[in-house]
């Protein structure tokens, strides 16, 4: 009976596993759409999930000698409950709190994913320790590391589900209906016999199962839209696409923010006509990505070939369903990342039009980078023509805006001999090896091209004094925003905060104060855990960061990634296990191998650069997980096997993992670059490797 | 394993309840706030700076109060200040009992724009304005296209040394008819507006002022002696979405307008369609009745299309038909001229005679390809065409 109950106990915590991974996944997704998506928020959000989990297991302590399978059964039951409620939360209190149609800023973001989450996030936090005293109370010799090994399996399952299935074929609703009710049907076998006819257990199933099933009902009401109506909706892997009908306008939404519209003409006008107007011929177009409107325009030059890319073919078919692009006779469409095209192609072009949004996320910064001026120059004909543009208005310049402008200019100088900034709309960079006219109007006129926008206010918006003041704001000191020194990101931050007033020096000093308390609180055992944590999601943020540099934005390979650091974690806490009792040599010798990966791999990434296999990264994904993995049963036999030590390990290892994914997220990688980035991840651990040299250990099991 | 005790069981289901119930509550309420939410901005204690600068000037509609207190009287939210703090448009500070202006001879933005670019389309068509901005905002736009300005303090940025008499000058070297007080909120810089203002006129150069309209009636009436003419925004038509969306009030506004008409200034309206807000016909119709019957029906009103900025960047642009079609409903309400703006090539670019409905004037953008007004007069029937062509 025992035994049976410990197996229902484990196969509870590893529904619970695919359970929380796949509500995890969806809610920052969901928090995608909602809020402004750029790294900090990512980092905010993942950070708010990791440490309310902490905090969850901490309060865990408490549940002493009342923890039975019953009461272990019921909070599976409200874990169930809780995950569509916190989907429905996070869209509908949305409206609540903040004026529709706002983005905003990062104190608010942060108030209001800690509160969406309290409740799901502290609930799964006290989940896993809860089934662990539960089944020691049961059966008293029962391993701690062993319920870390379940989770585990249960959290890699449900990675691989979500990322290779559910997020493909599903809604999230639907999602998260078929990964709660594997837990549901566990947690009702799990309810002893005599249990199931009570009230409070058939209202918790009825309940949980009821939100389950409401919740698939509430997808398109919780997303239509208050002005106009919701014409199409998809998730697709890369993000949330809405098509959103007023009147005769389409306009379609990735992740809640207006992207192309079909009535756009004045930006499509300034996309097409400043860098063609510079051509003398324009036969070969290559655009990445592209704003409604703009394959009318690019016709007028009758292009022998255009190439239009764009990494997410559901994009490009509600573009075309929606006429938010004209399929044009010379039309070739290719779904690749951007980058990734112009690195594998051998074809070359009169111009390039890029139209990816800001740079203010890893995944974008990419397109703003020396390294991307050059594949793009690469693939330039001699007197060929790049346009990019950016946010900024022209009536004066932000500090913020200045360094950025700066920067890009300075980036785009380092390949280009002229480039010229027009301001508008947007801020457009003109970038070419010949001389640029800024006569836009002139150029057209000569070459018999007509326009609306250009031709009526050109002279009045973008006047010589407007266009000169602008290429003079460069500043000469601007740092170069490199692929292994994403400058932009910061700069992208600092604009990001004063558009709102704010600054995150009060989060930094608090999360600084936090952690201060909290090293003097633990043990030696659970620091080396906390660096483990911290090492564990700061590698990965580093690896993820560095492939799509190298090899583009590639959905399966990066959800592949996640999946393998999850994975080693597996046969990391088996081998763990098996050599616990060598105890501290264990943990000096994983430390050592942990700070040789993460700076053998650096010191690759900078030597091969897109040379390396993409399999090398799997390769060193796996093997941090698994020396990651190898030291949590050794710390938690070192600090005792008693709940209260494996509740603080499991926390200081969630602990660890927050603090890795928000420092190396927004400050390693944007303030230092990836080597240094690197370096300050081997330091944590190399403190890691002092504290264990220089400590006794504290507690031997036998 | 002991079961729960029916007792037991109604106790936890009213913890549990109780506990749904009272963030249900709390969002139920928060929600009805909504429609009464206000994003009027705050004023700024102890931030003034620690001494004043060379573009510092006492400034001449406040009253002092005990205690070292002042009370601003330049625009509705008559902030109440206490010695070193800063008010809402964070441009005047209280230093020792004394209210200043930071903003007198400082401006962050110069440039020359075609006059329609304000948009003023009755006012010297194809001249050119001086356009000048110093920071400062009594409102909080969510929308506004210049927060980068209108939304710091004058020491935060990088500025001109520009005094009145240097503005007129360089106007006046740039060939240009008029100053435009534009881009921010020029009540906030009042007393270098009017006095620059008051040289302008001396030299024969007209004054424009582009503002949210929210200035007290003595100040008002003050510039109004200097002003050639405005435009002003009519936001909406609701207090409740003045205050949501702009951080200010209705009626303040509505005032403004009724002062300017009183006076004679000439001035153009505009309104910015915010689809889901400044969307509703019933709310058009209604500004319509209004201006009717208080300003008549040749005051300009110019509906602007709405693109997604600064803070409320998650909305659609507005659609075009929807422009079209408040443009309709104002002309057949009575408002003689109604324009479309922001939709490059859009009919309601044009002036047609209210008269004889021909085309008076043909804009392309900036450009008037076809003018057909004779002085003041339609070229085909001779009818007075509102506004001050020559």
């Amino acid at each position: 009976m025992k035994k049976r109950n410990d197996r229902l106990i484990e196969i509870v915590v590893i529904t619970t596993g695919i359970s929380s991974v796949v509500t995890q996944l969806l809610v920052i997704r969901e928090f995608l759409s909602q809020f402004n998506g750029n790294e900090f928020v990512v980092a905010l959000i993942l950070f708010n999930w990791l440490l309310l989990g902490g905090i969850g297991t901490m309060l865990a302590k408490m549940a002493g000698k009342g923890a039975t399978t019953a009461r272990l059964s019921g909070l599976s039951f409200l874990l169930v409950a809780l995950s569509p409620l916190e989907l429905f939360a996070i869209r509908e209190l949305r409206a609540i709190f903040f004026i529709h149609g706002t983005s905003v800023g990062f104190y608010p973001t942060l108030f209001y994913t800690l509160f969406t989450i309290v409740p799901y996030c502290l609930v799964l936090g006290f989940a896993l320790p809860y089934s662990l005293t539960v089944v020691q109370r049961l059966t008293p010799n029962y391993p701690g590391t062993r319920i870390y090994i379940t989770d585990n399996i249960g959290d890699v399952t449900g990675g691989a589900l979500f990322s290779f299935l559910l997020v493909i074929f599903l809604e999230p609703f639907q999602a998260i209906f078929f990964a709660n009710l594997p837990l549901l049907i566990a947690a009702f076998v799990l309810m002893p016999r005599a249990k199931r006819r009570n009230a409070v257990f058939v209202t918790g199933v009825a309940a949980s199962f009821a939100a389950l099933v409401f919740g698939l009902s509430l997808e398109r009401a919780t997303l239509a839209p208050r002005e106009g109506e919701l014409a199409y909706y998809e998730e697709s892997r890369y993000g949330r696409i809405e098509v959103h009908k007023a009147f005769d306008q389409y306009t379609l939404f990735l992740d809640g923010v207006p992207l192309f519209s079909s009535q756009n003409l004045t930006l499509a006008e300034e996309t097409v006509h400043y860098p063609l107007s510079q051509l003398d011929t324009a036969m070969r177009i290559l655009v990445i990505s592209g704003e409604g409107g703009i394959m009318e325009e690019i016709a007028k030059y009758r292009p022998e070939r255009v190439d239009y890319v764009e990494i997410d073919p559901r994009i490009t078919e509600v573009q075309f369903r929606f006429d938010l692009l004209k399929r044009i006779p010379s039309l070739n469409v290719i779904h690749q990342d951007g980058r990734a095209f112009l690195q594998n192609t051998e074809k070359s072009y009169d111009a390039i039009l890029l139209n990816v949004p800001e740079p203010d996320t890893f995944k974008l910064n990419r397109f703003y980078t020396a390294r991307f001026y050059e594949l793009a120059k690469k693939h330039l004909r001699p007197d060929g023509i790049l346009l990019f543009s950016v946010e900024g208005i022209d009536n004066y310049l932000s500090d913020a805006q200045r360094q950025k402008i700066s920067s890009l200019y300075r980036t785009a100088k380092t390949r280009f001999a002229d480039i010229l900034m027009l301001p508008g709309e947007r801020i457009f960079f003109l970038c070419r090896d010949e001389p640029l006219n800024p006569d836009i109007p002139k150029l057209l006129e000569e070459k018999g091209i007509e326009t609306t926008y250009i031709k009526g206010y050109f002279y009045g918006n973008i006047t010589k004094s407007r266009i000169e003041r602008i290429n003079h704001e460069v500043m000469t000191d601007a740092p170069i925003n490199r692929d292994y020194a994403p400058n932009m990101i910061r700069i992208m931050f600092s604009e990001w905060f004063s558009q709102y007033a704010s600054s995150p020096d009060l989060f930094i000093a608090l999360i600084t104060i936090l952690c201060g308390i909290y090293f003097i609180l633990i043990t030696r055992e659970e620091f080396v855990l906390f660096s483990t944590g911290c090492l564990t999601m700061g590698s990965e943020t580093l690896v993820i960061f560095a492939f799509q540099i190298f090899f583009g934005y590639i959905y399966y390979q990066i959800g592949l990634i996640v999946t393998v650091y999850l994975a080693g974690l597996l046969p990391g806490a088996f081998f763990g296990e098996r050599l616990r009792k060598r105890g501290r040599q264990v943990l000096m010798m994983t430390d050592v191998l942990l700070i040789g990966l993460l700076l053998f791999f650096i010191a690759a990434v900078y030597v091969f650069g897109d040379r390396l296999p993409q399999g090398s990264f799997l390769v060193f994904g796996f093997a941090v997980a698994v020396a990651c993995g190898c030291q949590f049963p050794v710390a938690l036999y070192l600090r005792g096997s008693g709940q209260k030590a494996a509740i603080q390990s499991f926390s200081a290892d969630l602990i660890g993992a927050a603090a890795g994914t928000l420092i190396a997220s927004v400050l390693l990688i944007p303030y230092f670059g990836i080597l240094w980035a690197a370096v300050a991840l081997a330091g944590i651990k190399i403190v890691s490797l002092v504290l264990v040299r220089t400590g006794h250990e504290i507690h031997i099991q036998t | 394993m002991k079961s729960i005790s029916r007792r037991k069981f109604l106790t936890t289901s009213a913890l549990a309840v109780g506990t749904t119930l009272v963030p249900y509550r709390a969002a139920t309420a928060f929600a009805e706030s909504d429609q009464k939410k206000d994003i009027t901005g705050h004023i700024f204690k102890n931030d003034a700076p620690e001494s004043l600068w060379k573009w510092s000037r006492e400034v001449g509609h406040y009253q002092k109060l005990p205690g070292k207190k002042v009370v601003c009287g330049i625009c509705p939210n008559s902030c109440v200040l206490s010695e070193n703090d800063r008010s809402i448009c964070r441009s005047r500070v209280n230093k020792d009992g004394k209210l200043y202006t930071l903003t007198y001879g400082n401006p962050c933005a110069i440039h020359l724009d075609p006059i329609e670019k304000k948009p003023l389309f009755h006012f010297h068509p194809r001249s050119k304005a001086l356009s000048i901005a110093t920071t400062g905002c009594n409102f909080r736009c969510l929308n506004c296209q210049n927060w980068q300005i209108s939304q710091v303090a004058p020491e935060t940025v990088r500025h001109h040394e520009l005094f009145p008499e240097a503005v007129v000058k360089k106007a006046k070297a740039h060939q240009a008819v008029s100053i435009a007080y534009t881009y921010t909120e020029p009540t906030t810089y009042f007393e270098y507006m009017i006095d620059t203002a008051k040289i302008a006129r001396q030299n024969g150069l007209y004054n424009l002022w582009v503002s949210n309209g929210y200035i007290n009636p003595k100040p008002l009436l003050e510039l109004c002696q200097v002003l050639d003419a405005a435009n002003v925004n009519l936001k909406s038509f609701s207090d409740a979405l003045y205050r949501k969306l702009n951080g200010g009030r209705l009626e303040p506004v509505l005032n403004t307008f009724k002062t300017m008409h009183e006076q004679g200034v000439h001035f153009e309206m505009t309104t910015l369609v915010v689809p889901g807000y400044v969307d509703d016909p019933e709310m058009i119709k209604s500004m319509c009745g209004w201006i009717l019957e208080n300003l008549g029906p040749d005051h300009p009103l110019h509906f602007l299309r709405f693109f997604p900025r600064y803070k409320l960047d998650r909305l659609p642009p507005t659609p075009v038909s929807k422009l079209t079609e408040f443009r309709s409903l104002a002309m057949k309400e009575g408002i003689r001229y109604v324009y479309v703006g922001n939709v490059p090539g859009h009919e309601g670019n044009h002036t047609y005679c209210h008269n004889c409905g021909k085309l008076l004037v043909k804009r392309t953008g900036y450009h008037i390809p076809e003018y057909n007004l004779n002085g003041s007069r339609c070229k085909f029937c001779d009818t007075e065409i509102p506004g001050v062509w020559t």
